[in-house]
Formats: structure tokens, sequence, C-alpha cells
């Protein structure tokens, strides 16, 4: 908890050049300093702000977890291992073609493509693949870009920085496509609206996406351009375990690496997350273990809820009961990433008492840490 | 500028002392003048070109102050008066050639070479005196210490460099060249002469008339000879005057521009009666017999010069040659700390330093009033810092190397030359450049820095240079990148202009001295003929130019060149007369000094024609500043600033 | 007025504006006038790259029979003609003395350092009072306001030019001045006649 003014100088002492930065984008696109390129946060000029919003409302700056879930879902922050939910499922996109392009059952590109046709929203802030294969923001505004943008690469995308270019005049309503640690970023800008940008009261819906770690698009691309024909390469996946692999598709076929060396570009800062399934999204979708072609999707709020009974209503969203054993594997994965990520900022800060960024009940550490 | 070559002898004109000195060119019946730019020597040649055509005579912008002079010599051995002028820099500039040049002689038209210093670099990288090169090349040296010893002494110094075959140099300042005053006029000359090439043997010299300095312990003694010969004429010339008491209280030697202020420094101090002064417009070789009957007149002497102690020295030889038994007076002046050895002076500095040799209060000034001066101009006046002018490509050129660079993210470094960029030292150009020393000294350093890849070397090395500069001397700088494989890109700042020193053209502006018309001389053929990959930017597309300069750095290896080119706006607007766009800021959008703004166009743009409205908290822009070039609009970040093409 | 009746001998006289400003164009028009009322005139000046919107002052000494070097002295102007309001407090904090008559054109600049935050600029009350408590007569001119009544921003000069005659403090007249602009300027010399008489107005009205 601090009352000292912060701003940039602090977020590179504190963020940037401590190894804590996700990526996440959300403190650029807002100001003429901060700027994201290659993988890198980069500081164009000084800004001379004792305090700024780039410090703010960074996910690896003090979060007070109980204060965002209360604004969240007017409930306190438990630290269970799925979060708060209404709800958890299986789903998939009732058109082939769509789960084809997509990653396992196309529910994001559905749950976005029927918030656009259903006038819920008229723009999706999500991550597209540049031409040479970098994750970038992007901001599609139709069913067909939405379907363009489908697919993994498993890399860090500074999403947040298209919302943040959007203009503070504008009244378009949003949707966003976003990692937990962005998710936790656009809860923050909830809990204090932000200023001179983007109106957030138009972000309407949040489509969470479970992670597990991102890899550095500084380190991997090279990784990729150097073993790989880049422009050739149509989709990449990670098969469940046992498979240990990094798989890359082309037209003719599918070269694989084994998963022990991608991993040394898992960004490090991803080791002190606590956030699997996206806790503070409207919707969260992932993988379902075992089950190919599916989607496991948590729903957490009304507008989650909303979005869900309209993509089932239209026909375009099949959904399915998720089996017990994988709502176990579920928890029990989750719960493996909070201890081992607490026990990482503990063992890094040598107290339980300093988590480094995270303000959480202490009741909820001693728990999760027992 | 005025006339130079008014018809109209015995009149009174209101010259710089530049143009004093062309006007005593004239005069003289001088045939062909070169130069390159440099302040404060540019008015010379600037005004002998205006007037070229109808005086019959020839003008000429040299690429460089090494051809200047090599070209006027080569004008003076065909008997041709002839006349180079330069800053201080251009005298470094030629010294191989003039050192050598002292040697072979300088034929029998006449050869003057002008040097204008600049205390207190001003207007220059450095501060430099130039005199002692006279002393260290055998060089006969004048320095005016009026307007119309700017006239007169030129005028002279031809008719000394003809009858001796030496060059000879006339040396002046800042404000002296500058400076306007009241010269009379004299005669012009009615023709010229005709330029040959004598090859004939004559009898009666030494050596063939062919212009070598070998034997060198021959050309050498020959030199001297010159120099004893000048010395004679020097010990009875009008230019050199006493003022003063027959034996005074101090005597003041002094010479060029401190002729004046010792003037004024005595009146103001009622002195008189007490201190005489010694001026003296022959400084080298001295007129030692001279300075030596003077020396006598007083227990004290002050010498008062800009800018090293050069006369000091040589007068403090001169008394420690005397006899034994002569009287030996005090020297005071830069060795004894009275003047600063460094610096330029004006009359307050030699009646300050008058007075404490003489142990009296030095005051100009009511006490009272200076205190509460000092109090209400404290705390109301602002500095006023140098900067690019509004519209000027520069500014946009180094806002899109200081992005490209930061992206980059090796901390690339900036090597800087001579120029209005070299401002971007500091704020105006956003600090970029990290070194600067002469003309084609950044891709010279540039070159050192582009081969240390072997000792763990990555940093980009940009070298940043002028269109004008880039024909002065980047080429064989380039040539060494391309033949030893030296890693670095070369940023032409092609304006068209030799802007900083008066919009004089060169070779790429495809016009003479004269205004004739020629082939313009293209930079990106001569990059491309060495093979060098050349891409040509807009400045003003500072997207565009960012990304060309971010990929041109990651894909590193070779030297390179990017020309960033944009016509200087003070050459544009004085042509064009209008504004492309009307600029606005739009309060309502503006979000100044808060998060996402913090003020980017004042506080780091810092066009001067974008002020900030303090009560408003808003920027806006001034209207009578602004030139309309649209730049701001691109930058700022909340789109507040609005263009509209006029 | 003629050209016996030259108040001090010397007269010195500072222009003094930003670099860009046109002071030198200013101080040989007036330089030249004076030298046809027979007087010896020197100009000193700053040049190069003060031009970049640095400080630039002229330094004209007027004198019946000595010649002066280029420089004034601290505390010895006589005159200030100020193109620009913090220009001519610094001038008048450096050359400034009891005696000394100002006139000042209203018109801020605004430095780089000011624009950029680093420095402020002082309110122009403040600025018109410092410069009225150490000046013996002060003239406030809006030259830049006029000029653009006039058509053009840079008819200022020709304005302040105008006033410098107008305030008496010089041997020079209308009848002075009028060959010597219309040598200046020959493509638009009424324009800059109707500027130069406005300027005489603008001081004359001041009393």
């Amino acid at each position: 908890m601090t009352t000292k003014p912060k701003g940039y100088r602090e977020l590179l002492d504190e963020v940037i050049d401590a190894g804590l930065c996700t990526l996440c984008g959300a403190c650029v696109g807002a100001c003429p300093y901060l700027v994201a390129y290659k993988g890198r946060i980069v500081l164009l000029d000084n800004c001379n702000l004792a305090e700024g919003q780039c410090y703010l409302y960074c996910p690896r700056t003090y979060v007070d977890m109980d204060a965002i879930s209360q604004k969240t879902f007017g409930l306190p922050y438990t630290g269970d291992e799925l979060g708060t939910m209404r709800e958890v499922l299986m789903a998939r996109s009732t058109d082939a073609g769509t789960r084809e392009r997509a990653q396992y059952g196309g529910t994001v590109t559905t749950l976005l493509s029927v918030a656009l046709a259903e006038g819920l929203v008229d723009a999706a802030v999500v991550s597209k693949d540049s031409e040479d294969r970098v994750p970038v923001p992007y901001v599609a505004r139709s069913e067909e870009e939405v379907l363009d943008c489908a697919g993994s690469n498993y890399m860090a995308c500074p999403v947040l920085e298209a919302l943040n270019r959007v203009p503070r005049q504008s009244e378009e309503r949003l949707a966003l496509v976003a990692t937990p640690c962005q998710c936790l970023a656009v809860a923050k800008m909830k809990l204090n609206s932000p200023e001179n940008r983007v109106d957030i009261g138009n972000l309407k819906l949040t489509v969470g996406l479970f992670c597990t770690w991102a890899l550095s698009p500084d380190g991997f691309h090279r990784f990729l351009r150097e073993n790989l024909d880049l422009p050739q390469v149509l989709r990449f996946d990670i098969p469940p375990p046992p498979a240990e692999r990094f798989d890359a598709y082309t037209a003719s076929g599918r070269t694989s690496f084994p998963l022990k060396q991608v991993r040394q570009f898992v960004m490090s800062t991803c080791a002190l997350c606590l956030d699997m399934t996206a806790e503070f999204a409207d919707v969260s979708v992932g993988s379902v273990e075992g089950i190919e072609g599916w989607n496991t999707v948590v729903v957490r709020t009304e507008a989650g809820a909303e979005v869900m009974e309209r993509a089932r209503a239209s026909g375009k969203l099949e959904t399915a009961a998720l089996p017990s054993e994988n709502l176990a594997h579920l928890k029990e994965a989750a719960l493996l990433k909070k201890v081992r990520a607490l026990k990482q900022i503990a063992g890094r800060t040598g107290s339980r008492s300093d988590l480094l960024y995270l303000g959480l009940p202490a009741g909820v550490v001693d728990r999760l840490l027992a | 500028m005025a006339n130079i070559d008014i018809d109209a002898p015995g009149t009174r004109q209101l010259f710089i002392g530049n143009e004093a000195i062309a006007r005593g060119a004239l005069e003289a019946g001088v045939g062909f003048a070169a130069a390159y730019p440099g302040t404060p020597s540019s008015e010379i040649l600037d005004s002998l070109a205006s007037v070229a055509d109808r005086a019959g005579i020839y003008a000429q912008w040299s690429v460089n102050e090494k051809v200047a002079l090599e070209a006027a010599a080569g004008a003076s051995f065909a008997g041709i008066r002839a006349m180079a002028s330069m800053k201080q820099n251009g005298v470094n500039v030629v010294s191989d050639f003039l050192v050598n040049l002292v040697m072979t002689g300088s034929g029998t038209g006449g050869l003057v070479l002008v040097g204008c210093d600049d205390p207190s670099a001003i207007s220059s990288s450095n501060e430099q005196d130039t005199r002692p090169i006279a002393k260290w090349f055998d060089i006969p040296l004048l320095e005016p210490g009026s307007f119309q010893e700017c006239k007169d002494m030129t005028k002279w110094l031809f008719d000394l460099s003809e009858e001796l075959g030496t060059i000879c140099m006339l040396r002046s300042v800042t404000r002296i060249a500058h400076a306007r005053g009241v010269v009379k006029l004299g005669e012009l000359p009615k023709a010229q002469r005709r330029a040959f090439f004598d090859q004939v043997h004559d009898a009666r010299s030494v050596m063939p008339t062919r212009f070598m300095p070998v034997p060198s312990s021959l050309r050498h003694a020959l030199a001297h000879v010159k120099l004893q010969n000048a010395r004679e004429k020097f010990e009875s010339s009008p230019f050199n005057w006493y003022v003063g008491p027959d034996r005074a209280d101090l005597l003041i030697i002094t010479g060029g521009s401190c002729w004046l202020y010792s003037l004024e420094a005595v009146r103001a101090l009622g002195l008189e009666d007490r201190v005489g002064i010694l001026k003296l417009g022959t400084l080298w070789p001295l007129p030692e017999k001279l300075v030596e009957g003077h020396l006598g007149r007083s227990q004290r002497v002050l010498v008062v010069e800009e800018i090293d102690p050069f006369l000091e020295r040589s007068v403090m030889e001169v008394a420690a040659a005397l006899p034994p038994d002569s009287p030996r007076p005090v020297f005071y002046g830069k060795r004894s700390g009275h003047i600063n050895a460094y610096g330029e002076l004006n009359p307050d500095a030699v009646g300050k330093a008058t007075a404490a040799v003489l142990s009296l209060e030095y005051q100009t000034r009511d006490v009272e009033y200076g205190k509460k001066a000092n109090e209400l101009a404290g705390a109301n006046v602002p500095q006023r810092m140098m900067t690019f002018c509004p519209g000027c490509a520069h500014r946009a050129t180094f806002w899109a190397i200081k992005n490209a660079l930061k992206l980059d993210g090796r901390q690339g470094i900036v090597t800087g030359d001579i120029g209005c960029y070299s401002m971007a030292l500091g704020p105006a150009g956003f600090f970029q450049v990290r070194t600067m020393h002469c003309m084609g000294g950044g891709i010279g350093v540039a070159n050192g820095l582009g081969k240390l890849a072997q000792f763990g070397f990555d940093q980009p090395v940009l070298a940043v240079c002028g269109d004008s500069t880039f024909f002065h001397a980047a080429i064989p700088a380039l040539i060494n990148g391309v033949y030893n494989e030296a890693n670095f890109i070369l940023v032409v700042l092609d304006n068209s202009a030799t802007a900083m020193t008066g919009f004089q053209p060169h070779p790429g502006t495809g016009v003479t001295a004269t205004g004739q018309e020629t082939g313009a001389v293209s930079i990106e053929a001569i990059c491309r003929a060495l093979g060098v990959d050349v891409a040509v930017c807009d400045p003003f597309d500072l997207a565009g130019t960012t990304s060309t300069v971010l990929e041109m750095m990651a894909d590193g290896g070779r030297a390179r060149v990017v020309i960033m080119r944009r016509e200087c706006e003070l050459v544009r607007s004085h042509r064009e007369k209008t504004k492309p766009y009307t600029v606005r800021v739009d309060p309502d959008i503006c979000v100044g000094e808060t998060c996402g703004c913090a003020r980017l166009c004042t506080r780091v743009f810092r066009c001067p024609g974008l002020i900030w409205d303090e009560e408003a908290g808003k920027a806006r822009i001034d209207e009578v500043i602004c030139t309309g070039c649209g730049v701001c609009a691109d930058i700022c970040p909340q789109g507040a600033i609005t263009k509209e093409a006029t | 007025m003629s050209a016996t009746a030259l108040m001090k001998d010397p007269l010195n006289l500072i222009i003094a504006g930003v670099g860009g400003q046109g002071n030198v164009r200013m101080s040989l028009v007036i330089g030249e006038a004076l030298v046809r009322e027979g007087l010896l005139v020197t100009i000193g000046e700053t040049y190069g790259a003060s031009q970049r919107g640095g400080a630039v002052m002229s330094h004209v000494r007027i004198s019946k029979e000595a010649e002066c070097s280029p420089f004034i002295s601290d505390g010895q102007a006589d005159v200030i003609l100020g193109m620009e309001p913090v220009e001519t407090l610094r001038m008048l904090g450096q050359f400034g003395n009891p005696d000394v008559v100002t006139i000042v054109n209203t018109r801020p600049i605004y430095s780089i350092d000011v624009t950029g935050g680093d420095a402020d600029y002082p309110s122009m009350d403040n600025l018109l009072e410092a410069i009225r408590q150490l000046s013996a007569r002060t003239w406030p001119v809006n030259a830049t306001a006029e000029a653009q009544g006039l058509g053009n921003p840079i008819l200022a000069n020709v304005i302040l030019i105008g006033a410098l005659v107008g305030c008496g403090a010089l041997p020079l007249d209308e009848k002075s001045l009028e060959p010597v602009l219309r040598e200046s300027f020959p493509d638009d010399f009424d324009a800059n006649m109707t500027a130069f008489n406005r300027g005489i107005e603008l001081v004359r009205q001041q009393g």
C-alpha cells in the first residue's frame, strides 16, 4: 500500500527493469512516452509527471485483490482455485469451419461474432498475427475480421495498447479478449476510471483466456525465425500433456519442437502470476484436457452470462456439461499455479507479508501456503 | 548589403568590416576571390560576388577553404590579384597548403588571406586565435583597428604581397567584421590585368619561375628574407601610431578591435593625460625598433588583445632583448591575469584592467541604479536559448532519429558535425548528438566506431552532416567507410543551403556565387557511385523517416546513407511568402500538463511556434512565429493540433 | 531636428530583440539616416548563431567627431529600442542608467526555456513596471498588434523606427527617414511609410 505518488520512473524501476513486466500493454498507447515495440516497453522521452496512470493500471504494481473483487463481483477475494464464477461448462462453435480456423472449440471467436452481430458491441480489441507472425494488438469491427484473428501463437501481446488508443470521445462499445494479467489491469481501470483516454465504461465484455505462461516475443520470435519458414506456418499448437511438444503447422505438415526447448522463452514474470483462468473476466475460456475441439468456459458475471445465452440461442454455440474429472484437474492445475507463484514471490521477498505487487487478505495467503 | 563598388571616391559610406575589406580588395584591383562560408567572414565573398559581374572580377564559393586558397594562389601565380577569406577553422583547413605556399612564393599577382576569428565562439564550435600561424609559418600579418583600416590595410597588403612575392594575411574578429562604421572611399581601378603563367626562366632569380617548396633550406631562408623586408616597412607604417603623453603612467599596447575599446576605456576614466596607447596594425613581424622606442615611455605596460597573448609575448621577446642597462617595464596583460586569456573583450574589460593597474576605481554606472537594475532584471529576465527556427526540417529529423534510436534499444550513437544542426547537442535537437568537432568530423569518428565489432561493440552509429558539409569534407570519409567496410549510417541533412552562415549556394544547389545556373551535383549519385545503399526521406514524414532509420539500423554491417531532404524553411518562406498550413490547437481536446500528454509539444518538441498558456493550462500557436509547417499536428498525442491547407 | 542637436556625444542607442526579428535591418536604416545627417556612426551587431531564436542586440554609437567602438559599456545606454519586452528589460539590467529613455514593443516572444517549462515569463504588468522603474521615460507600443492591423506583422519594425523618431531622442525626423525608407523598401514603400507615421503617432499620443 502506498500514499507516495508514483509514475513512469517507478514503473521502470519496480516493474520493467525489475523483470516483472508481462507486456500486457496497460502502460502503452495512452501517452507519447511509453510504447511497445518488438516485445519491449520503450520510453521515448521523459514524462515529467510524478504520478501516472501507467503505474496505476500496471497489473504488477500494487493490487488490492479484495477491492478488485468487490468492484467486479461485489464479493470478497477468497483465493478459490477458479475465482468467482457462476457456471463452468464446455462449449464449442457449431460451425466446423470456425473450429478448424480457431483454437480448440472456437468459443472465443463465436462469442465475439455474436456480440458484434447482436449489437452488444461495435468492436473487439484482440490480438492478431502480423505478417511476420509477431502478435500485435488489433481492433476488429466485423465477424470476418474476428475470424481472421483467431488462433494463438503463445507469445505475449500488448493488447491493451489498442484499448488505450481508443479516443476518449469515441462512443463505440467494446469487447476485449485478454490474458489474466490484462484482465487484472482492466479491473484496475474499472476501479479508477482512466482520464484523457478511452472511456472504460464503453468496455462491455471482457473474454478472458486461460493462461499458464506466455512466451517472450523478443526471444521466441527470433527462435521461430531461425528454425522455420514463418510465412508458411498456418498455426501453432501446444497439445495437452503428455505430448510435451510445441507444434507448427504448414500446408504440407507439422514441425515440432520439444517443449523443454521452448520453455526457455517463457517470460520469467509468469512464475509470479497466481491467475490461470482469468478470474476477473466476464467469461473465461480455455481448452479441455483430453477432449479435442471443445473449450472449457467459466461464466463469471451478468455480461458473461448474457453473451453465452445469446450465443446458445443463436445456434452458433453448443454447450455441454464439463466432466467432473476435468473440473477436478482444472482446479488442481489452477491451485498449483497459485501456490507455486506465492512460494516464488515469498521466496523472493523473504516474507509472506511482502508479496511484491499482491495485496491479498492474510487468511488467503496462509490457507494457500499451508 | 551595401554596394561596395560605388564609384564615389572621397565619400563616406556605412560598411560592415567585411564589406570594407571587400572594398579594399576592389580598390587594390583584385581579380579573383574565393571562399567557403564561415561566420564571421562570409560577407566578404558575399559582397564581392554581388558586384562581380559588373566589376569585371571573378568570385567563387569553393567547396572548402583549402580549394579556395589553392584556387586563389593559382590566380596569383598567373599574375591576377587574388584573395581567399575564411573563419578561424578555415585557416586550420588550409594550413598544409599555406605552409608550402610560403615556401614556394605567391607569384606576381598579389595574394591576401583574410582570417576572421570569433572570440567567445558566438557562432563557432571553438574559440581560436589565428594570429600565431603568421609567426609559425613566416607570414606578414596585419590587423585592422577600425573600419577604415579594414579597407586601407587590405588594399595595401596586395601591394606588399606582390612586391615580396609572398602571401600576406589580414586578421579580423567578429566585432570588426560584423560591426558597421563609416569608411571614406578611394578610387576604383579602371582595368584588370591579363592573366598569364610565366614559365620563362628569369635569369635574375635563383630558381626558375615555378612554384615548389624545394630545396627546403633555401626556401626557408628566402621566406625569412621576405619577412625581414616586411619588418623594415612596418617600422614606418601608418598603421601604427601612438596617442597620449610623452611619458605615461601606463602604456597600453594594443591592436585590432581592442584599439577602440582601449580608447573608450581611457576616455571613460578621464586618463588621456596619464595613459598612452600604442596602437599596432602590423603585428607580424613585429616592428621591433618601433616597439622598443615606445617601451621607454612608461614603467608599466598593459597589453590588450583578443584572444591569446600573441602580441604580449612578441613584445616581451623584444623587452627581453633590451640592453642590460635599459629600464625594463612591468608587463600586465594575460600573463598577469589583468586581461582574460579567453573570450572577447569590451571597453569595460579594458577599463577595469587599466584601473586595477593604476589602483583606481572603475565604475561606469550609478551604484544605486546598478543594484536596482540587478534586482529587477535578475528576477524578471528568463534565458533565451538558441533553437532551430520554426518549420526547420532538422527538428523533425532529430525527432525521428530520437524515436528510432529508442525503439532500436541498443544505445545507438549520433556523431555530429558543423552547421545549424550542431544545435542538436541541446534541447533543440533533443540532445541527440554525442560528438562534435569540425567539418566532416562526425563521419570521421563514425568510421572508427564502425570498426569495433571485433571488440564486442554493437551500438548502431549514425553520423549526421549537412549538404554543404558533405561536399566540404565528408566524401573522403565516406569512401573510407566503403573501402574499409565500416558499419555506420551517414545521415545527410539536405536542406539545399549553407544555412547557418547566410544561405550561400554550394555544389548541390545548382547555382554559383554570382547567381549563374550550373549543373547541380547530386549527393545520391555520388553515394551510389561508391556502391552505397542510399535512401531519401522527407523528414516531415515522421513515421516514414523513423521506420527507414530503424530498418537501416537493424540491417547493419556496412556504410549506408540516408538523405533527409527538405528545403530550409527560411529559404522557402523568403521565396514563397506563404504558410503551407494554418495550424491550430483545439483547447477542448488539449490535455496539457495531465497524464496522457505532460506538455509534449512545448516541453519536449519545443518549436518556438508553440507556446504555453499558463492560465488556460493549454498549448497555443503563436501565429506570428509559426510558419505553418504542420509537423506538430503529427506529434500531438491527443490529436488536439490541427492543420488546414491554406 | 537637425544634425547639430545631438543631445550627448557619443549618443548610445541599443536595439534589442530576438534573433530573426530584424534588428539588424532596423539598425541599418537608422544608421544610414544618421550618416546622411553628417554624423559618425558605429553599429555593433550579434549575427550568426544568435539568429536562431537567441537574444540579439545592436549597439548604435552616434557622434559628431569621434569614432567609437561597436560596444556600449555597462550602464551607458541613452536610448533603448526594445522589440520584445524581456529583451528590453535585459538591456536595462546591463546597460541602463537613471537617464535612459526606453521604447518597448509589448508583444512577448516566448523562448523555448519558457515554453519548455524551465523558466517563467513574467507578467506584462511586472515587466512594464520594472522597465518604468529603470527608465527616465518609457513609451510602451504594441507595434505587432498595430502591424497586424495594417496587414502584416513584419511592419512592426518600421512602426518602432517611427516611434524612435517620434520620441525625439535622436537627431532625426520624418524628412531624414523618408529617402532611406524609399531605398530600403522600394516595392512596398507606401505600406512602410504608413507604418512609420503610425509609430510616430503612437509615441506622440503618449505625450
